[in-house]
């Protein structure tokens, strides 16, 4: 036995769902103002089918709905006389297509709208130049669900195919689909008022661990992962402390996110003690893994996210993570973004692997292509090492004598780096750049970006004293101190001094201060 | 008979000493053999030379002065490790990799994490305190990296670090991360001015090398020496040459390769 109801304008629709869910556990929305239930069972609590729907009435006007009310045999039958009759209507089961024959033909269109009928819209493709069913029918002459269902099936289907198959037995109240219920949102949160205030992660850690092992197992039974952690701490100032916690894959081991929580809380501790606790988390659908049997697995984001937390917390906020080039020619101009590698599989360039394995790692890689996204990193045969720059992201002041507009001898007054005579010097190679930008007052470097910091003159550290330069020498007159924006203007050397180092070094064009930029390694 | 005759070549072949070699021989190696235990180099005459490259579940060294190949020849190996497939993690004592030589070398940087630790001078500031606390967190984000696992290579650069300081760490260390590592796929390395762990099962290897030149209007190529400083003259390369120096692990000699200067 079903039910349908269909509500006035402007009807709150949670209020709706509401109304219904209080009768039956199975309803199903079918669109803004409308719902099905599934009335079996109720017979037992209620009586008959109109004592339900009498009841069904009064609740939804006692919360200030009104609403229309049918209860039939099948689904369809109820929702078409919901649409058609007001009050309530009931019939018997088994007598739907007789009490149906009457109705008028246009409560196929309500009924077979894709945009109001279809639960799940967006697994179908979008309708275009849809045309309702009756346009048709009413051509021939049908007025009535009767005069249609009466059509031979055969013939229907010869001139309207499959679909108009399909409306014949909508007419004749015949449902298309068994129901499908609406499943409940279900909040994902555990509180614990504590009799004592604490202070302290210790304490916190085990109350932490009280909370999330009945969160882990609801999790576990509706098959989801954690996607944010929400952790509120009201304090003893009645002030709440609340973070929140991105996840970079769904997890749900308890004491995997009681770790990252902790680690989080370790940095951003609360003022003042504690004296109720709430951990919330928003859920999302499980990750559905497959491991490959040709790569090495990359450990799990559970591990990942730990580890990552317990570096930020041990080497600070934003100093791990993936390096990203960035686009901009500032020298030394990097990014950082969070460390999340994705499995790839790996396809060796023809010429050095057998041509058949070759083939065989493509034509897998093509399989899995259709099934799941990879990313294909291809390895080319073995090329020459490339020099590198190991960078000082704080440029070292340094003395250069000039002889002909080119360096001849350095001086570093850095323990380590000895500096000496020029053996050979590549350059000036001008480089400029963000001159329409205004130097900021207070050095203050973009998050994720980061340039070679100003060189602030030091004192008490045994720094370069900046001796006067002699005739032929530039030195740090004084070193101008730079922010990490703002414009840059130098002439870049590569020079290679008689021990055997080489150095990189620039010349500030608008301050004439030499400063040494890296070592070639 | 049967028995006699039998009894006649067991005799025969103690008599000989022949028959312990006999026995041992079938004995699988200790050590890994098969490509799977090391981690190339990516460079074909290295790789030869050093029979595979680096050994997984061991502590290695790269050690050498300043311009004498040491983060090209690390570079080299993370770009190796990280284009096929596997991630690598880059403990930087002192913050000094250059993003774009690493870009340059072909690391796959989406699978390079990155452990920056606090961008000062540590050769010359005189405030050992920090010196001291730079390193420790080093070595503990090591340790904890490598205790994660999952990674093919696990580096750490201490070339910037005082030769003396890392003297003063007491040997342990060393053998604590060993003990970490062993039986794993994760090979550990560290790059520093002089050897300091000395592995017995990993690599040694130490670096001397020597920035090349040329000059664009000669078109020839030419070492450091000269005084020749024409507005031709540019960075062609980094001639590097390698020596494993470790006590146990065979290898087949010195080898000598160049890095070529890329614009950036």
């Amino acid at each position: 036995m079903f039910g349908a109801l269909y509500a006035a304008e402007g009807t709150d629709h949670v209020v709706l769902e509401s109304v219904a869910r209080e009768f039956s556990p199975r309803i199903e929305v079918c669109g803004p103002r409308e719902i099905t239930l599934d009335l079996s069972g109720l017979a037992r609590l209620f009586g008959d089918a109109r004592t339900i729907a009498d009841e069904l009435r009064r609740t939804a006007a006692d919360r200030g709905l009104r609403v229309r009310v049918a209860i039939a045999g099948t689904r369809t039958a109820a929702q078409l006389f919901v649409h058609h009759r007001a009050g309530i209507t009931v019939v018997e089961p088994g007598t739907e297509a007789d009490a149906l024959s009457e109705l008028p033909l246009l409560l196929l269109d309500e009924l077979i709208n894709p945009k109001t009928q279809n639960p799940n819209p967006k697994s179908q493709p979008p309708t275009t130049n849809y045309q309702p069913p009756t346009t048709t029918l009413r051509q021939w002459g049908l007025r009535t669900l009767g005069e249609f269902a009466a059509l031979p099936a055969d013939e229907v289907a010869a001139r309207l195919g499959a679909a108009g198959v399909e409306w014949q037995r909508v007419a004749r109240g015949e449902d298309r689909r068994p129901l499908v219920a609406a499943v409940p949102e279900e909040r994902f949160e555990q509180t614990l008022e504590l009799e004592w205030p604490i202070e302290g992660l210790e304490p916190l850690s085990f109350v932490l661990g009280r909370l999330m092992e009945p969160l882990s197992a609801h999790l576990e039974r509706r098959d989801r992962g954690a996607a944010v952690l929400h952790v509120r701490l009201r304090l003893v100032t009645r002030a709440v402390h609340e973070r929140s916690l991105e996840l970079p894959a769904p997890m749900r081991d308890a004491r995997t996110l009681r770790t990252l929580a902790l680690l989080d809380l370790e940095s951003h501790p609360p003022d003042a003690a504690i004296d109720r606790i709430t951990v919330a988390i928003d859920p999302t659908p499980g990750r559905v893994v497959q491991f490959s049997l040709l790569t090495r697995p990359l450990p799990s984001p559970e591990n990942l996210s730990t580890l990552a937390a317990r570096l930020a917390a041990l080497m600070g906020e934003g100093r791990c993570g993936s390096p990203e080039l960035v686009d901009s020619w500032r020298p030394g101009a990097f990014a950082m973004k969070p460390f999340a590698p994705r499995d790839s599989i790996v396809i060796h360039s023809r010429h050095d692997t057998p041509r058949h394995r070759d083939t065989e790692t493509r034509n897998l890689v093509t399989h899995l292509d259709a099934s799941v996204p990879r990313c294909v990193v291809e390895v080319t045969a073995a090329a020459a090492p490339v020099v590198a720059l190991r960078r000082f992201r704080t440029a070292m002041p340094a003395r250069v004598r000039v002889e002909d507009g080119r360096p001849v001898r350095v001086w570093i007054d850095r323990r380590g780096f000895s500096g000496g005579r020029v053996a050979t010097a590549a350059g000036p190679w001008r480089t400029s750049g963000a001159w329409w930008e205004e130097a900021p007052v207070a050095p203050k470097p973009r998050s994720g970006e980061h340039g070679p910091v100003a060189p602030k003159p030091r004192s008490g550290e045994g720094g370069p004293v900046a001796p006067k330069p002699r005739n032929g020498e530039h030195g740090p007159v004084a070193p101008k101190p730079r922010s990490g924006e703002g414009g840059w203007d130098r002439d870049e050397w590569d020079v290679a001094l008689h021990d055997g180092v080489s150095y990189r070094l620039f010349r500030e064009r608008d301050g004439d201060a030499w400063f040494v930029e890296g070592v070639v390694d | 008979m049967a028995n006699n005759n039998a009894l006649a070549l067991i005799e025969t072949a103690l008599r000989e000493r022949k028959l312990d070699r006999t026995l041992t021989s079938a004995l699988p190696p200790l050590e890994r053999s098969d490509a799977a235990a090391f981690i190339p180099f990516g460079v074909e005459a290295i790789d030869a030379v050093l029979r595979g490259g680096l050994p997984r579940g061991q502590v290695s060294e790269i050690a050498g002065s300043p311009s004498s190949g040491r983060t090209t020849l690390l570079l080299q190996l993370l770009a190796t490790a990280t284009r096929g497939g596997e991630i690598a993690a880059l403990v930087d004592t002192c913050d000094r990799l250059e993003v774009a030589s690493a870009a340059a070398a072909g690391i796959d940087l989406d699978r390079l994490l990155w452990i920056r630790g606090e961008s000062f001078d540590p050769l010359h500031s005189l405030r050992t305190r920090l010196c001291d606390r730079v390193l420790e967190r080093a070595i503990k984000a090591l340790t904890l990296v490598l205790q994660a696992g999952g990674f093919a290579i696990v580096a750490i650069d201490l070339a910037d670090m005082h030769p003396r300081l890392l003297r003063s760490l007491p040997f342990t260390t060393w053998l604590r991360l060993q003990r970490i590592v062993e039986g794993s796929d994760t090979a550990c390395l560290l790059v520093t001015p002089e050897p300091l762990a000395r592995s017995a099962g990993g690599l040694t290897v130490m670096c001397t090398g020597q920035t090349t030149w040329t000059s664009q209007q000669t078109g020839s190529s030419q070492q450091t020496g000269s005084q020749q400083t024409g507005r031709g003259h540019r960075v062609t390369g980094l001639e590097t040459e390698i020596r494993v120096v470790s006590p146990r692990r065979r290898v087949d000699g010195e080898v000598r390769f160049t890095a070529v200067a890329n614009d950036y």
